[in-house]
Parts: structure tokens; C-alpha cells; sequence
């Protein structure tokens, strides 16, 4: 695929092969890739961080402590507790804090220097995690409706007898398919457009300053501009760690309010 | 710059490496799995219960510190309340002396002049015993005397002396006798002996 | 010119959520401007509104991907 197809012949433009980054020569379905790697390091880096603020459960808190305090309550009462509802939230918010700082850390590897790689442009992150949501809030609604209430509830109460199984199905779509592959999606897209963006601006900044003549000045507005989405970027990522978690806040609060 | 070594590295026209993007790499899926269920276990069992006592215990803090101002302020009360009962009970305390020194006071007075009226009642009394013994002497003396100078008073006018017969008689004492009492009766000397039966 | 069709689509399929973004946070700042103490209250769901409205887009690119070849 070749997007910018009027440029120079040698110069290709970054694509997905730019996403495809196995290590130690193997290959395949099992291949231990980057972002594996990347996620590996992100994880320990959460563990690691999470662990060594919170050890000394000072009352007044070191700068660590409360940054992790920071997200802590933004994830507990802005997330949690505002749309699962202050009765039932406690046993989701480990749930969403993990989720919340592992999106939120592994998303800012892909404009972390050595890092430099968004790992849930790798859509085999994001469904990992939306599985696990997907699984929970069905399973937290059935628990509290029953395995039928919990499909009745779909239904919301008052409608005429005819629109019930259109509504139904609707409801169904949106509740099995749409609702867990958007969350997937939502996450994957954002960090692959994002991160191709930048390749391409980079890549084609660097193409041209190498180039010489008017094009060297394109390159330097370029490579700018670069610097401008990578901080734009920054913001997109947060926001998609919070986008994810305010989704998995709603549907399991959704799944266990009392009106569906 | 990293496209083209990764590009190198993978192998041209690999599955993978042109494979639509979201088509999911089974190991990355499994292991994006274990990586989130590690980090969930650990979250639940340590990180969220420490972060959630150290919310307890600043709320706790924050409350302990404002229950302990009450209590001193409490105390502060209660120590006034305590320094202005002991000032009351001082205060009586003086004012029950005040009036147990007075009252005794006014029993030494008391005594002193029950002590005093007595001495001088005794000492009046033994003034009057003394008068009353020189009296009776002055008495005794005078009887004699007024007897013997109204004998000899009797005797230049009778002309003999009268001496051994009043003596004898007791005329003079008997006069004496009468005039105390009251009833002087005339008897004359020598002769008649009316009177005489009473005298004895 | 040599590319690919799908892009195209993806570029119809982006207008849609584009114009849907922009009037969620012109509403959500319309509000927040009038009652700023609404803020709290309205951010979750403008995120919201926007998260739903972008899934069109993210299907757009998505199928871009999948109809490519």
C-alpha cells in the first residue's frame, strides 16, 4: 500500500509491515515479537511502580505515593464510583485500576524514546482486554438478574409487544458484538493511526532533509510537526486509557444496575 | 530507521509481516492475557487494600486529630472547672475559719468574764466577811466599852460605883440586847425584878 | 496514482464521526461554559459521546484494513 503515491519513487511510505517487529529470528503464529516484550516490560514497570509507592502507606505522601494516589482516585471516583454507583464499585475498582494503568503506561511507550512503540497497536493486546471486560460484565449481570433475567433485562420495560424482539436483537448485537469489538477497536485504532502518523512524519522529514534543495525545509516543518502529533499523541493516549476505562466502568455498571 | 532493520529481520513476504492489522497474533493475545491477570492478582491482593487503608487512615487522621483537640479542649474545661472549685472550697474554707476564731473568740470572752464576775463575786464576798468580822469585833469591843462608859457615866451621877452590881446583874448587856431589838423597858437598877425572869 | 480504494472509504467514513465529535464537545463546552459546576458531571459523558460516536470512524479504518487486499 502505497499512500503518498506521488512522491519520489525510492521513498515508501510506513505500512503495516512497519507493525511487524519479531525478535531472536523467529517467526510465525509463536514468534516473540516487540510488543510482546513491550508488554512484558510495561507490566513489571506497573508492578514495580505500584508496589514501591505504596509501601510505606505514609499518611502524608511522597511525590510517588501521590501520583499513584492521583490516578488511584481518578479511577475510583471519577470512573468507578460515578458510573457503577457507590454501592457495588469497590469490587470492580482493582479490576479497572489495572486496566487503567497498564493501557495508560503501555500506550506512552509509543512516545517514550527507547520504547518508541504503542503496544496496543497490536490488536492481540486490545482484545485480550476487552475479552476479559466483556467476560466480566456479562457474567457480573447474570449473576445478579440469573441467566434469564439477565437477557430479559436487555429489554428495557414499557416497550409494545411488537418492538420487543427487534429491541431484542438490537439489544443483542449491541450487547455480544458491538460493545466488545468497539472497545477493542476503539484502543487498536487510535494507537495505530497514531503511531503511523508519526512514522510517516518522521520518515518522510528525514526522506526529505536527505533530499536537498526547497525540500530540506519541508523536512525541518515536518520534522515540527512530528514533535506537535507526538505531543498530541500524548494526550491521545491518556484519553484512550480513560475512554477504555470509563466504557468497562459503564458496561459493568450497565450489567449489575438494577434497570438495564 | 526501525522499519527497515524490523523489515529485514522479519523476511519479505512473510504472513505476519503484511497480514491485515487486525488480525490478532495468537502470542500476543495469550500473553497480553497472562501480563493483565499477573498485574489484576497483584493489584487486588496488595495494591488496592494498602491504598485503600491509607484513605481509611488519613480519614482517621483527620478525625483523630479534631477528637483529640476536643479532648484537650475538654481537659482545659475541666482543669478551670476543677481551679475554680478549689478557689470555692478555699474560700469557705477560710470563711469557716474566719468564723470558728471568732466563735472561739467570743468563748474565751465569755469565759474570761464568767472567770472575772466570779473572782470578784468571790473577792466581794471575802471583802464582806472581813467587814462583817471587824464589825461584829467593833461590835463586841463597842458593847464593852459603851457598858463600862455608861457605868462610869452612871456611877459619877449616882455617886458609888455601880461596877460589881451591873456586872452582876448584866444590865448593860441586857439593855443592849433590848435596844438591838427594839424594845427598851425602863427598869431601875438595884431594885425591881420584873425584867428578871425574862433574862432567863 | 497508484493506492487503494478502501482509503477513500475510510475518508467518507471519518465525515460522519467528525462533524458527531465536534458538536459533543461544542455541547459539552456550551454547558460547562453556562454551569461550570456541571463540569464533573458532564466530562464522562462527552468522553462517552464521543467514544460511541467514534466507533464508526474506527470501524472505517478497521474495514479499510480488511477490504484492502
Amino acid at each position: 500500500m502505497s499512500i503518498v503515491a506521488a512522491a519520489p519513487t525510492d521513498y515508501t511510505a510506513p505500512g503495516v509491515e512497519e507493525f511487524w517487529q519479531p525478535l531472536f529470528g523467529t517467526d510465525g503464529p509463536w514468534a516473540i515479537t516487540r510488543p510482546i516484550l513491550l508488554m512484558l516490560v510495561a507490566t513489571g514497570l506497573v508492578v514495580w511502580w505500584l508496589l514501591a509507592t505504596t509501601k510505606k502507606k505514609a499518611l502524608v505522601p511522597s511525590r510517588g505515593q501521590m501520583g499513584t494516589e492521583a490516578v488511584y482516585g481518578l479511577v475510583r471516583n471519577g470512573i468507578a464510583k460515578d458510573l457503577i454507583g457507590s454501592k457495588e464499585f469497590m469490587r470492580f475498582v482493582p479490576l479497572l485500576f489495572a486496566l487503567f494503568t497498564t493501557i495508560l503506561v503501555n500506550n506512552f511507550f509509543g512516545v517514550i524514546p527507547p520504547f518508541s512503540f504503542p503496544t496496543f497497536s497490536r490488536i492481540g493486546f486490545p482484545i485480550a482486554l476487552s475479552l476479559i471486560v466483556w467476560i466480566v460484565f456479562h457474567v457480573v449481570g447474570m449473576r445478579k438478574h440469573g441467566f434469564i433475567g439477565y437477557w430479559k433485562s436487555l429489554v428495557p420495560a414499557g416497550l409494545p409487544k411488537a418492538m420487543i424482539p427487534a429491541i431484542f436483537f438490537l439489544e443483542l448485537i449491541t450487547d455480544l458484538f458491538t460493545r466488545p469489538v468497539t472497545l477493542a477497536l476503539r484502543l487498536f485504532g487510535n494507537m495505530f493511526a497514531g503511531h503511523i502518523l508519526i512514522v510517516l512524519f518522521i520518515t518522510g522529514g528525514w526522506y526529505m532533509l536527505n533530499s536537498g534543495g526547497v525540500l530540506v525545509v519541508a523536512g525541518g516543518v515536518t520534522w515540527i510537526f512530528a514533535f506537535v502529533m507526538t505531543l498530541f499523541e500524548l494526550l491521545v493516549e491518556f484519553l484512550q486509557a480513560y475512554v477504555f476505562t470509563l466504557l468497562a466502568a459503564l458496561y459493568i455498571g450497565g450489567a449489575v444496575a438494577d434497570e438495564h | 530507521m526501525q522499519a527497515v532493520t524490523v523489515t529485514a529481520e522479519g523476511g519479505e513476504g512473510g504472513f505476519w509481516a503484511t497480514a491485515a492489522p487486525i488480525i490478532p497474533h495468537p502470542l500476543e493475545f495469550f500473553f497480553g492475557l497472562a501480563c493483565f491477570a499477573i498485574l489484576y492478582v497483584i493489584v487486588k491482593q496488595k495494591v488496592v487494600p494498602r491504598l485503600e487503608q491509607i484513605y481509611a487512615e488519613r480519614t482517621a487522621a483527620i478525625e483523630g486529630g479534631m477528637n483529640k483537640a476536643e479532648e484537650a479542649q475538654a481537659q482545659a474545661q475541666a482543669a478551670l472547672e476543677q481551679y475554680q472549685a478549689q478557689l470555692v472550697e478555699a474560700r469557705s474554707e477560710a470563711a469557716r475559719i474566719r468564723e470558728d476564731a471568732k466563735a472561739q473568740g467570743a468563748q474565751i470572752i465569755a469565759e474570761m468574764r464568767e472567770h472575772a464576775a466570779s473572782e470578784a463575786a468571790r473577792i466581794s464576798e471575802t471583802a464582806h466577811k472581813q467587814i462583817e468580822a471587824e464589825r461584829q469585833q467593833a461590835v463586841v469591843s463597842l458593847r464593852g466599852d459603851v457598858g463600862r462608859i455608861s457605868t462610869d457615866l452612871a456611877s459619877r451621877i449616882v455617886g458609888e460605883s455601880l461596877h460589881e452590881e451591873t456586872r452582876q446583874k448584866g444590865i448593860v448587856e441586857r439593855f443592849l440586847a433590848e435596844l438591838e431589838s427594839g424594845d427598851v423597858v425602863r427598869e431601875k437598877v438595884g431594885g425591881a425584878a420584873g425584867s428578871q425572869g425574862r433574862d432567863a | 496514482m497508484t493506492g487503494n480504494i478502501a482509503i477513500l472509504g475510510y475518508g467518507l467514513s471519518a465525515i460522519g464521526p467528525g462533524i458527531g465529535v465536534g458538536l459533543i464537545f461544542a455541547a459539552y463546552i456550551n454547558g460547562v461554559a453556562r454551569q461550570p459546576e456541571a463540569r464533573g458531571m458532564l466530562q464522562p459523558i462527552a468522553f462517552l459521546g464521543m467514544a460511541i460516536t467514534e466507533a464508526l470512524a474506527i470501524f472505517g479504518i478497521a474495514l479499510a484494513f480488511v477490504f484492502k487486499a
